[in-house]
């Protein structure tokens, strides 16, 4: 028994990988498969904020216990305007697919670049956001003016901060190529997180905006 | 006894791990436009009854959610590289992604959410209780 266990940890010790690469039994990195573990994670949480504004979308004005002002959400929303943003986050994810291409044909300079351009775009994306809660609340909707506008401003917020996330982690990342090599799979993971946040983006502008 | 695996360089590549990222710049732009093309189509609907003068809510709304759905699954599996990645992520994502839609379908059921008349509560009332209901449930 002995002998066998030797033999198979002599075996083990004999295959040789490059220093930054790490085996896993699943044949899928940890880093990947943790990434997308958390997205499934992440569909839950998204749901339920989902749902929550489902329920409460139509219901301005006053509920027993609660804040009750009349305005209705959807009769502010800047259709022109939202759609713009839109377009915004949907060509940072195509920015984003150009950030791993280049890294995996090992152009740093280049993945460098549509690193910091997602950035860019995730960044402006989150300006139009601020600008259209500053402008629903000067309208008199703030988070807590009724069950509606607490739904909205928490499931548009929850995925702010997920784009602010994003944007955080791809400046890292531009700056970090900057001093040493990155793994072509630490942007390809980072890319991943990026384009979640555009699908759910996809399901919000759909659901909370278009559908009346 | 020794063996040893081959890895390219600049492979992100794991052992063992399919690993088919087959789609050029090209390839990425052609799937970009063709996002782009959906989502106009998606803004559009909110112009249609203007335009066709009529009540368009009965086509608008069963035509944002195909295509939202379109448009979900073509940044996941080209995007995401779903489509050419290991199965078992493939699993995993579907696995959070039918198990969300499952509990809210059902959470939404339970709060009348299909049935909802407009009321301004939390959800529509419980029927009324009269003699009728009650002779009827044995209460």
């Amino acid at each position: 028994m002995a002998e066998t266990l030797d033999l198979a940890h002599e075996d083990v010790m004999d295959v040789e990988f490059p220093d930054d690469i790490h085996y896993s039994s699943t044949g899928i990195s940890n880093e990947k498969l943790g990434m997308w573990v958390f997205l499934a994670s992440d569909c839950l949480l998204f749901g339920g904020l989902i749902s929550t504004y489902l329920l409460y979308r139509n219901r301005p004005g006053s509920i027993p216990g609660l804040a009750g002002s009349p305005v209705k959400l959807s009769s502010l929303f800047d259709i022109p305007f939202t759609s713009m943003t839109s377009f915004i986050l949907l060509m940072s994810s195509l920015t984003m697919v150009l950030a791993v291409n280049s890294i995996i044909r090992g152009d740093m300079p280049r993945t460098r670049l549509w690193l910091v351009s997602t950035a860019g775009l995730g960044a402006l994306f989150l300006g139009g956001q601020v600008y259209e809660f500053t402008a629903f609340v000067k309208e008199g909707l703030g988070f807590t003016s009724n069950v509606s506008s607490s739904a909205f401003f928490t499931l548009t917020g929850f995925h702010g901060v997920h784009v602010a996330g994003g944007v955080i982690m791809l400046l890292a990342l531009a700056a970090i190529s900057a001093r040493r090599k990155v793994q072509a799979e630490v942007v390809e993971v980072v890319g991943l997180y990026w384009h979640f946040v555009d699908i759910v983006w996809v399901l919000i502008f759909t659901i909370v905006y278009l559908i009346p | 006894m020794s063996s040893t695996i081959e890895l390219d360089d600049d492979s992100p590549v794991h052992p063992g791990e399919h690993h088919d990222h087959g789609l050029s710049d090209r390839r990425y732009f052609n799937i970009f436009f063709a996002l782009v093309a959906i989502t106009a189509l998606e803004i559009s609907t909110y112009w249609w009854d203007d335009v066709f003068n009529a009540d368009t809510k009965k086509i608008a709304v069963p035509t944002l959610i195909i295509l939202m759905v379109v448009k979900f699954f073509m940044v996941a599996l080209y995007f995401m590289h779903l489509k050419f990645d290991s199965p078992m992520l493939k699993r995993i994502f579907y696995s959070g992604m039918v198990l969300a839609i499952a509990v809210y379908a059902i959470a939404l059921s339970a709060m009348n959410f299909w049935t909802d008349s407009g009321v301004n509560q939390f959800n529509d009332p419980p029927p009324a209780v009269t003699p009728t209901t009650l002779v009827a449930t044995g209460g």
